[in-house]
């Protein structure tokens, strides 16, 4: 059975949309991750969750029970903010504690708690130091120390990671994993970080403007991307217009390719989404399509080019160097092309990228 | 050059505070001709210095307190409601100092006396009438109609500057409402608390005008004596003398109140 | 939840309704056709008429308004200097300075204005338009830093320093980057300091000189013969301008923000451009009328066919002014005071020049003994030969020969009554004028009382009774009196002296010390109000026009003096005041009690005389007795 069960959520601020038809399940002890841009949907879904915002309509389910109207201090969940939102006033023992005293445990038992979730999060004997004295890290921690001691059901963390630098992040993801092994403890990880939702999840949510584009593990969704959006989202991709000319035929730039997917139709418009590692770059005339290097970038393990062919310009990877002006073509094997059906309301439009982008700094 | 920048402040400081603080201290310390005495300090210790001293002590202490009391609430209300914009806050509270200080104080006269309004008022539902004025509880009414701003905006700013993920961790964590008013949204305040507490009580255990107004002259406060002395009784020394002795009760409590908000984050707007 | 929210709901308009119920209180009242607080008279208008006509409160305000301006521009300027000083001081030096500044505010209005003001007469320095100015400064100063200090703090230095990486100067990254920042900060700054300086009324109290009048010093000033609803009028006029122009403003900005995203409530106002420009320019126009004020107001006071009275508040109708600079040419500069003891040092201390003060007979009496007045030369005082023979035989009490004063206005003190409030037994008392002070100590009236809260009248009734002087000092004579007042403290409802006027016709009291000149006034909102003198005997009080010693335009004051003696002066000033007045072209008023006291009761009558520092002191130190708390 399922642990929380969101069932057909809909949420709008001022008349405007920012969660609709949302319905998902989380298991036990599972990491599941929403991924998306801002003002995606994903904060509010984690807010109705914790309790802080109330859905227009639809339910939240714990265990089978309603806990949509329940209040957050009711709740068998804990939530790691985004900014941590450790209460300045008091030292790091006092914020472990909080929750531990508010729930009646003894001065003993809170104490054990404290030492141990200090060792958990690689903080010993920091019991006393105050919150200002801590580097962002560290503060971290001491936030996800603070919500595990609870022995929730579901820790929710809300883009925990994301102001901290690379190294630093690279760190705690492995830490995160490491205490959910540990706790067997439910995350609800939230993120805009796509490398982090990949690497840590065990299911990824996918979403954009409200509505979920695509569930599945990390592999499905970086391999197979149901659309447009998600492919964008995740990792650079080439997407571009073709016409599926029958099954395993698909007509992209005016040459056809051979590809794997069936059941589209015939001359039907699509989008084609091929991954820039997957071109193959061969002399002139050898692969389907011939083009030009316009830009040749070394970016660590492997070359990033520029190849213009067919009218479109194709990003490709290669750890051989075509310099700038080469005369080159390019070909893909058929197991590497992802057809997806162009978007086809308004409901389940995948924007592009560069749109979401732009909007960015205006939502949060 | 940098220094420059702070010549015309200092010099004002220096011109219109500290010198003039040296002539209050040395009439203070002398008598009428010239001579140097301890008499107008030790003038406090008389029963009726003692008592005025007191009592403006006691009154001031009391419209503090219930200034603060009126303000935290209103602050937490603001702070969760929409109209919390700051510019409303700041609009509602200042504008009544725009009506004059004297006027608006006296028109508590028309209000609070034996038929005044608010007596009509309360006679018209057949509630019994309000005998408060020139009483002690009437000047207190006074401080705190005129000094309440002066709680209300820098809780408020304290209250606003709160991070809304903090409050939400303390629920999240468990906490209920009065736990997160308590734990959380009090000691945070704090900073505005303090200098809420300091803007309030200061005016009100010095004021005179209040005083005459609303305690119909039976209100003997220590800011009525040393007004006494300057304007009525032309006793300069006096007057300077019990000046001084206000303004170490002052220092006392606020260096008592400044250790409470070791930050000096409060402030009024 | 519904339920909470309805409670904060309510909340909220209670405290609101706190503090807006007395503001609309005055409002309501600045359209009462009577003058009295208490009594609702009719809606008229005639208040705002006369406000506009009246030069005195048209020269307050321009005077308070330049105030608050200059002192709040000044403020801000060096306010701000002062944070970007602040700024760069290590901890130590910075938190030394900040308390420093914590002192103004810290201190009691009345120890800054009054210690300033004797700053001043130390050094000599006459009080002056200057002197308020500067003490204004003085307390807007902290106000600035404490609102602009925090966003200094919340300054990041590295725009500042992009800036200058772009190439900016420091100036100009300063104009550009970091003005724009601060602007909220400075800006509350300047409203609050500009507020509080319109607002306050203690410091420019003490500190201002010649000539200045602010709108919160005339109404003070006014409390001795009872604030004129002009003052309503005034207040309200400014109170709506200001509410308009804050609605106003806020709905513009709020549509803006609405328009720019609905959820954002972090409006960061920013100062650019075109609003950067708008506000400039209005500033600069301010100022602009501001300067231009500033400076008439030194020219009209410069040059000697200027005349100086320093006179009571509202101690003279207004429109004689007028009439008086039309007549004969000169221009009249009048401050206002509200007590002796306020005039007194101003003259002895010369911190302000005057040519003709009006003060009461006690006063008169001490100046002409400490030499500060000049014998009035008669023979350019023609009209004198107007004064009555009561009032001469009066003067002969304090200025024997009446050589050094020119009576203005005399009257009595004795026992306001409201008919419908005393038992029978009283009234026939009171009628036919056998009462004694004694019913002030009667326990049936007890918490009916209002007596004097003047040092001196206070002891006068208790002098009657007792049977001693009013000018004693008998130190035992003096206790016993003492003793007396405070035996009957339990009974008093208040102590109170013009406001006695208001409590009686509102009738809240039903017997009060009072003069005879508030009588009539009295009598005319509520005519149930009697007046009656007490059988032991009263003071009977002068106040009289004189003459400094450091007169600077004699032939001036002596026009003045002349003037008021003139029948039409002296008719217009007996409507205008309602007091009585000792001139013989006004029509005989001889046996009415309020007006003009018969021979028999003057004969028990006695005028208050100056009791020299010793005396002084030792009554102010029963009087503290006498009203110390229980």
């Amino acid at each position: 059975m399922a642990l929380i069960e969101l069932v057909d959520l809909r949420k709008s601020y001022d008349g405007e949309v920012v969660l609709d038809e949302f319905s998902l399940s989380i298991r036990e002890n599972e990491f599941i991750t929403l991924l998306g841009p801002s003002g995606c949907g994903k904060t509010t879904t984690l807010r109705i969750l914790g309790g802080f915002t109330v859905p227009d309509s639809g339910k939240v389910l714990f265990q089978g029970e309603d806990i949509t109207n329940l209040a957050p201090n009711k709740r068998n969940i804990n939530t790691v903010f985004q900014k941590y939102a450790l209460f300045p006033h008091m030292n790091i023992a006092e914020n472990i504690a909080f929750g531990l005293k508010i729930s009646g445990k003894s001065q003993s038992y809170i104490n054990d708690k404290i030492k141990y979730a200090l060792a958990l999060v690689n903080l010993k004997g920091y019991e006393q130091r105050s919150i200002d004295s801590l580097s962002g890290g560290q503060q971290q921690r001491i936030a996800i120390a603070r919500a595990i001691v609870n022995e929730p059901k579901v820790l929710l963390l809300d883009e925990p990671l994301g102001a901290l630098d690379l190294k630093l992040r690279q760190e705690m993801q492995y830490e995160l994993m490491r205490l959910k092994n540990e706790l067997g403890i439910t995350f609800l990880y939230v993120t805009h970080d796509q490398e982090e939702a990949l690497t840590m999840s065990d299911k990824v949510v996918v979403m954009n403007r409200g509505y979920i584009q695509q569930v599945g593990t990390p592999e499905q969704i970086y391999n197979e991307p149901e659309n447009a959006f998600v492919a964008d989202f995740i990792g650079d991709s080439n997407i571009a217009d073709g016409i599926m000319l029958e099954d395993y035929y698909v007509e992209i730039c005016g040459r056809v390719f051979k590809c794997i997917d069936a059941g589209f139709g015939k001359n039907r418009p699509v989008d084609v989404v091929i991954r820039p590692e997957d071109i193959v770059i061969g002399r002139p005339g050898e692969g389907i399509l011939d083009g030009v290097v316009t830009s040749t970038v070394f970016i660590g393990m492997h070359y990033e080019m520029c190849i213009e062919a067919g009218g479109f310009e194709w990003v490709a990877q290669n750890t051989v160097r075509h310099p700038e002006g080469e005369h080159v073509s390019i070909s893909v094997i058929p197991d590497n092309i992802q057809i997806m059906n162009k978007p086809q309301s308004e409901d389940e439009e995948a924007i592009s990228l560069e749109e979401v982008l732009g909007e960015e700094g205006e939502q949060g | 050059m940098k220094k420059l920048y702070s010549a015309p402040f200092i010099a004002f400081i220096l011109i219109g505070t500290i010198i003039p603080t040296c002539v209050v201290a040395y009439y203070g310390f002398t008598s009428r001709d010239g001579g140097f005495t301890f008499d107008n300090i030790a003038a406090i210790a008389t029963a009726e210095h003692a008592k005025a001293l007191c009592l403006s002590l006691l009154l001031s202490f009391a419209a503090t307190l219930i200034c603060f009391m009126i303000a935290f609430p209103l602050g937490v209300i603001l702070r969760n409601s929409k109209l919390g914009q700051k510019r409303f806050i700041i609009f509602l509270f200042i504008l009544p100092m725009w009506m004059n200080f004297v006027l608006r104080t006296m028109a508590w006269q028309v209000l609070l006396e034996k038929h005044g309004v608010i007596n009509m008022m309360l006679e018209s539902i057949g509630l019994p009438g309000l005998s408060i004025i020139n009483t002690p509880a009437a000047v207190i009414l006074g401080m705190v109609y005129d000094y309440l701003p002066f709680m209300v905006l820098p809780i408020y700013n304290s209250l606003s500057r709160i991070d809304e993920s903090v409050i939400e961790a303390a629920y999240d964590l468990g906490a209920d409402k009065s736990l997160v008013l308590r734990k959380i949204m009090l000691p945070l305040s704090v900073p505005g608390i303090v200098s809420g507490i300091t803007m309030v009580f200061v005016p009100s255990l010095t004021t005179f005008a209040i005083s005459n107004m609303l305690g119909g002259g039976k209100v003997n406060l220590i800011g009525n004596i040393i007004e006494q002395e300057f304007t009525t009784s032309s006793n300069w020394n006096l007057g300077s003398g019990l000046s001084l002795i206000m303004m170490v009760f002052i220092v006392l409590s606020m260096a008592l109140i400044s250790r409470f908000d070791k930050n000096g984050e409060g402030n009024l707007l | 939840m519904k339920n909470r929210r309805f409670l904060s709901g309510l909340y909220l308009v209670l405290v609101a309704l706190f503090l807006y119920l007395p503001i609309g209180t005055l409002m309501v009242l600045s359209f009462n056709s009577g003058k009295s607080m208490s009594s609702w008279q009719g809606f008229s208008l005639k208040w705002y008429q006369e406000m506009f006509s009246n030069q005195e409160i048209m020269h307050a305000l321009g005077n308070t308004f330049t105030i608050a301006l200059w002192s709040a521009s000044i403020a801000t300027v060096i306010g701000v200097l002062a944070c970007i000083a602040l700024n760069r001081m290590n901890e130590r030096k910075r938190s030394f300075f900040l308390g420093l500044n914590n002192i103004p505010m810290l201190n009691a209005d009345i120890v800054t204005g009054i210690s300033i003001m004797m700053m001043f007469i130390m050094f000599g320095i006459s009080l002056n338009y200057g002197t308020v100015l500067f003490s204004h400064i003085t307390f807007c100063i902290p106000y600035v830093i404490l609102s602009v200090m925090p966003k200094f703090r919340q300054l990041q230095n590295m725009t500042y320093e992009a800036a200058l990486d772009l190439g900016a100067t420091p100036v100009y990254a300063f104009f550009k980057i970091v003005l724009p920042d601060l602007m909220p900060g400075i800006l509350s700054g300047f409203m609050l300091s500009f507020t509080m300086s319109v607002d306050d009324f203690v410091i420019t109290h003490f500190t201002r000189g010649a000539g200045i009048d602010t709108l919160s010093t005339l109404i003070y000033s006014q409390l001795k013969v009872g604030v004129r609803p002009t003052m309503y009028a005034i207040s309200t006029v400014i109170f709506i301008i200001v509410l308009l122009i804050l609605v106003v403003s806020n709905v513009l900005t709020s549509d803006k923000v609405k328009k720019k995203k609905k959820d954002d409530y972090k409006v960061s106002a920013r100062f650019t451009g075109k609003r950067l420009f708008a506000s400039t320019a209005v500033f600069v126009i301010l100022m602009g009328l501001c300067v231009y004020y500033t400076v008439s107001v030194g020219k009209t006071d410069s040059g000697s066919s200027t005349v100086y009275v320093y006179n009571f508040g509202d101690y003279i109708d207004p429109d004689l002014v007028s009439e008086f600079e039309e007549e004969t040419g000169y221009s009249v500069v009048m401050d206002y005071f509200d007590t002796n003891e306020e005039m007194y040092p101003v003259i002895k201390n010369k911190t302000a020049d005057y040519d003709v003060i009006c003060a009461s007979d006690y006063m008169i009496e001490k100046m002409i003994g400490e030499n500060l007045l000049e014998p009035i030369d008669f023979r350019n005082v023609p009209n004198a030969e107007y004064l009555t023979s009561g009032i001469r035989s009066v003067v002969e009490d304090f200025d024997p020969g009446m050589k050094y004063c020119i009576p203005h206005t005399w009257g009595t003190y004795g026992i306001a009554y409201n008919k419908s409030l005393i038992d029978d037994e009283t009234l026939r008392l009171m009628e036919s004028g056998e009462i004694s002070w004694k019913i002030l100590w009667d326990k049936k009236y007890e918490g009916q009382i209002v007596m004097t809260n003047s040092l001196r009248e206070a002891y006068m009734v208790a002098a009657e009774i007792l049977g001693y002087s009013i000018n004693t000092t008998d130190e035992k004579q003096v206790s016993e009196m003492t003793d007396l007042l405070i035996e009957q403290k339990p009974l008093v409802y208040a102590y109170a002296n013009d406001n006695c006027r208001d409590l009686m016709i509102g009738g809240s009291a039903a017997l009060g010390v009072i003069t005879s000149g508030d009588v009539l006034y009295a009598r005319d909102a509520n005519s149930d109000i009697g007046y009656a003198v007490p059988v032991e005997g009263t003071e009977v009080w002068t106040d009289c026009w004189a003459v400094p010693a450091s007169v600077g335009n004699r032939e001036g004051a002596y026009a003045w003096l002349d003037f008021l003696l003139s029948e039409e002066a002296a008719e217009k000033n007996f409507e205008y005041i309602q007091y009585a007045i000792p001139n013989t072209q006004l029509p005989d008023f001889s046996g009415d009690p309020v007006l003009s006291p018969s021979e028999s009761v003057l004969a028990k009558c006695e005028t208050l005389k100056n009791l020299g520092t010793e005396g002084d002191d030792l009554y102010s130190r029963y009087w503290k007795k006498a009203k110390d708390n229980k």
